[in-house]
């Protein structure tokens, strides 16, 4: 109990020290540190478009965040829960453009399962490849993630083109759209969506025989081998899951803000997902407070880009700081066993 | 004959909380073949790499020329003319054996490397030792034998007097062995002397002139070759406790086979085949010891016994079905408890609970869950009850297994795998790094298996343990069941022929 206290106190100090030094910035920019912060603030809640777009943020980030965090519990760190994600997105944008006759409930739930199953299929790519052959699956993840991104890239040059000028494929039917509420904002019931699944993968983890078999998978797979569980299957399985949350994410984005799949819609969104997870340190129960907290800086940002002459970039800066105080956690630890060590020897020594 | 050269004096070394030797000594005089014996783990190699000065003692003294030293680093040790070669050879694969042998002491002729002075002084070594080795060719198309070879033109030609060889026929086919013996026998002549670590008889028997053992991280004592024999160093080298506490049993085990071994052949990781041909059957009731040197092959058996490790010829019956090559999950449905030797990432999953760790084998049977969700209440009452009957210490289930002692980390492993509906039990070194109380616990727990008909498979270094539990022991040595004797007839005497090699008709 005491280490978990500790943990928050690291996270709480890193954002702290983070502002400190986000505020020197700023002021070196020659802004006011407060006006700045309060138009950050209020630029991520303060009326529904702003709270909207928040919400709009969050979503995406939230589900990568968690896809990421499920492939390290086997683990593996799926850097391509992007890849997922862009084909996730135009698979739902294909079956929501060209699927027809169908119900809002089942359009949406055919596009949204389409998108499930591509995201979980490219996972398999580097699940095989590690599991089988050992080969490292972030260099593997990192590759796919641009074939993913070159790959939607043709395909909406050639095959589904919109031929707009843009590149972009055909706008959804409606019966594939998912609501927006908080009009005029594009906050929409994707959220919903993304709270459940959310969920389910705690429960899974916590609660289940299934959940069971995979964290033993992730953190010693000798030892689960050992007592009889397919590890190897099950870090497999756990690589799919990552994959088809990502695949999610994306099917989403397509069906609830965009409405097509634009190339070059995400950037790098699961990204930012995984530096969520990495901050919660992969743990599933932070990572809902994080996600959000990130998604109202992002939001934010846009106003204090548009009030203040502190460009939007400046956040980003901001929680790459806050991510890499946290990542120091290991340093404190360094530190004091360094600290620890050298007692010792000197009562060696007397 | 009488000069010693090197000295080591009570030498104390610890790594963390194990120690690797309590009390070393060791003398070295000049021109002499002097082994070093032991069993793997005795503290042979650490005491040589603290003359090698790889490693710096917690205490003792090394004295070299009369000269004290606290500690010694490589390169001092080197100045003072002591070379060693590694179990592990420290060579480039993608440089010729020349270019090996020269790297960090070219000679030089302006900026460029002379390679035709070094091929001349190297050509010189070789005849005079005749230790031939190809000088052009790249050393990943060397043989073992050739590869140490080089190593040994390497410390020669950095001027050593002392040449240390840490196990160096581990890795050499026996007509390998036989001209690293005529080296050795060269290099004596011409007045070097050299340190023999090893731990088979026959060889140290072969070349050395005197011999030192080393027992449990001890120094035991140092012989005159031609004043002893193979059977005196065995019991030196295995130890020669009083066997106590030999349970009186009178348990009649009937002819009922629960395991069966027939004629496996198993690779190691480095070995095409560290089993040979081993056959063995473990009957209901009993306990079949299987006693042996470390190393000559139990690891690989147990682990092909329990779905480990491939077997690639030969069957494997439990309770007469057949179990070659099954998944460990299949072994353990067959009622198969292993206790295995590697506590640390097989036996326990250190990130987890002990309730985590105790559940482990029984989740998938349905016993614990309904439609797959666990039953964190039945669980619970579990793990409480074996907490209880194996008294581990502190009995909180909700404990991460990293933070219980060795003995406690143990009796979680023994808890989960010994069960009342047991058909058989493999217990791999059950007690090795366990305290004096858990490790009485632990043989208790093995003895009431027996009671209740389980066919219990013993494997230990530790004959003690051994012959305090087993009914029958079987001696394993180079991957074959060298023997096997009642308890009745077993002393340590035959034992220790048996488990370095020899046969009982010859005794």
């Amino acid at each position: 109990m005491k280490k978990f206290r500790n943990l928050n106190h690291n996270v709480t100090f890193s954002l702290i020290v983070a502002f400190i030094i986000g505020s020197i910035i700023i002021t070196a920019l020659g802004e006011n540190v407060f006006r700045v912060f309060g138009i950050l603030i209020s630029g991520a809640f303060d009326g529904s478009l702003k709270f909207g777009t928040t919400l709009q943020f969050f979503v995406p980030l939230f589900l990568t965040a968690i896809a990421f965090a499920v492939s390290t519990k086997v683990d593996i760190n799926n850097i391509g829960v992007e890849g997922s994600l862009l084909l996730g997105a135009i698979a739902a944008a294909v079956t929501g453009a060209y699927v027809t006759g169908l119900s809002p409930i089942f359009h949406i739930s055919l596009a949204l399962i389409i998108a499930i199953v591509v995201g979980a299929a490219w996972a398999y790519i580097p699940a095989i490849l590690k599991i089988k052959l050992n080969v490292n699956e972030i260099t593997v993840t990192i590759l796919l993630n641009y074939v993913a991104l070159y790959f939607t890239s043709f395909l909406v040059m050639g095959p589904f083109s919109a031929d707009v000028g843009a590149p972009r494929t055909m706008t959804i039917l409606d019966s594939a759209r998912i609501g927006t509420f908080l009009s005029p904002s594009k906050a929409n019931y994707g959220i919903i969506i993304a709270i459940v699944v959310y969920f389910i993968i705690l429960f899974i983890f916590s609660k289940t025989t299934f959940g069971y078999k995979i964290t033993n998978s992730g953190l010693n797979s000798k030892f689960s081998f050992f007592v009889g569980i397919n590890s190897k299957r099950m870090r497999i399985i756990g690589m799919l899951i990552s994959g088809a949350i990502g695949g999610l994410a994306g099917g989403i984005e397509v069906l609830g803000v965009y409405g097509f799949y634009l190339y070059g819609f995400s950037f790098n969104t699961a990204f930012d997902g995984m530096l969520i997870s990495l901050i919660a340190k992969n743990n599933l129960k932070k990572i809902p407070v994080i996600a959000f907290f990130i998604a109202a800086l992002k939001s934010g940002a846009l106003s204090m880009a548009r009030y203040t002459d502190i460009p939007k970039s400046t956040i980003d800066m901001l929680i790459s700081i806050f991510i890499l105080l946290v990542a120091m956690d290991g340093i404190y630890e360094v530190i004091k066993n360094m600290v620890i060590r050298k007692k010792e020897r000197e009562e060696a020594k007397c | 004959m009488e000069n010693t050269i090197v000295k080591l004096n009570n030498i104390v070394k610890t790594f963390g909380d194990v120690t690797a030797i309590s009390e070393g000594h060791f003398e070295l005089r000049k021109g002499e073949i002097h082994s070093l014996i032991g069993e793997n783990g005795a503290g042979k190699s650490t005491l040589m790499k603290i003359l090698y000065g790889m490693h710096v003692p917690d205490s003792g003294e090394i004295i070299i020329h009369g000269k004290t030293y606290k500690s010694l680093n490589p390169k001092t040790a080197i100045s003072l003319k002591i070379g060693m070669v590694h179990q592990e050879f420290m060579l480039v694969n993608e440089l010729t054996v020349l270019e090996n042998i020269i790297l960090g002491f070219e000679p030089m002729n302006g900026l460029r490397i002379d390679f035709h002075t070094a091929r001349e002084n190297i050509t010189e070594y070789i005849e005079k030792y005749n230790l031939v080795v190809p000088l052009n060719k790249k050393i990943m198309d060397l043989s073992v034998g050739e590869a140490q070879r080089v190593e040994i033109l390497k410390t020669l030609l950095r001027g050593s007097e002392i040449l240390i060889l840490d196990e160096p026929t581990a890795v050499l086919t026996p007509d390998e062995s036989l001209q690293l013996f005529d080296i050795l026998e060269t290099l004596r002549q011409s007045g070097k002397s050299i340190v023999f670590i090893s731990h088979k008889l026959k060889e140290v028997m072969h070349i050395s002139d005197r011999i030192t053992i080393m027992r449990a991280s001890k120094f035991v004592d140092t012989l005159i070759k031609k004043n002893t024999t193979i059977d005196e160093i065995a019991v030196k080298m295995i130890g020669k406790e009083v066997f106590l506490g030999r349970k009186e049993k009178d348990i009649d085990f009937n002819d009922e086979v629960v395991l069966k071994i027939e004629n496996i052949y198993v690779p190691s990781s480095r070995e095409k085949s560290k089993i040979r041909g081993l056959s063995l059957e473990v009957r209901k009731g009993e306990v079949l010891g299987l006693a042996g040197v470390d190393g000559n092959g139990q690891t690989e058996l147990v682990e092909a016994l329990t779905g480990l490790r491939e077997i690639y010829s030969g069957k494997v019956f439990i309770d007469n079905i057949e179990s070659t090559n099954i998944s460990p999950k299949a072994v353990r449905n067959l009622k198969v408890g292993h206790i295995p030797e590697d506590r640390n990432t097989l036996g326990l999953n250190r990130f987890t609970s002990i309730e985590d760790n105790i559940i482990a084998t029984k989740l998938g049977d349905g016993v614990f869950s309904n439609k797959s969700i666990i039953d964190r209440v039945k669980t619970l009452e579990y793990c409480k009850s074996k907490i209880k009957a194996f008294n581990v210490k502190p009995p909180l289930p909700s404990l991460v297994t990293s933070s219980l002692s060795g003995g406690n980390a143990q009796k979680v492993v023994v808890s989960r795998e010994i069960n009342d509906d047991l058909k058989v039990l493999i217990a791999s070194q059950p007690t090795r790094g366990v305290d004096i109380g858990s490790i009485e616990e632990i043989r208790e727990h093995i003895y009431n298996s027996q009671k209740q008909g389980v066919g219990v498979l013993l494997v230990s270094a530790d004959l003690e343990e051994i012959l305090s539990l087993s009914d029958r022991i079987a001696v394993i040595f180079e991957g074959k069941i060298a023997g096997i004797i009642s308890v009745k007839d077993a002393t340590e005497h035959n034992l220790s022929v048996l488990m370095t090699g020899g046969t009982l008709e010859k005794v």
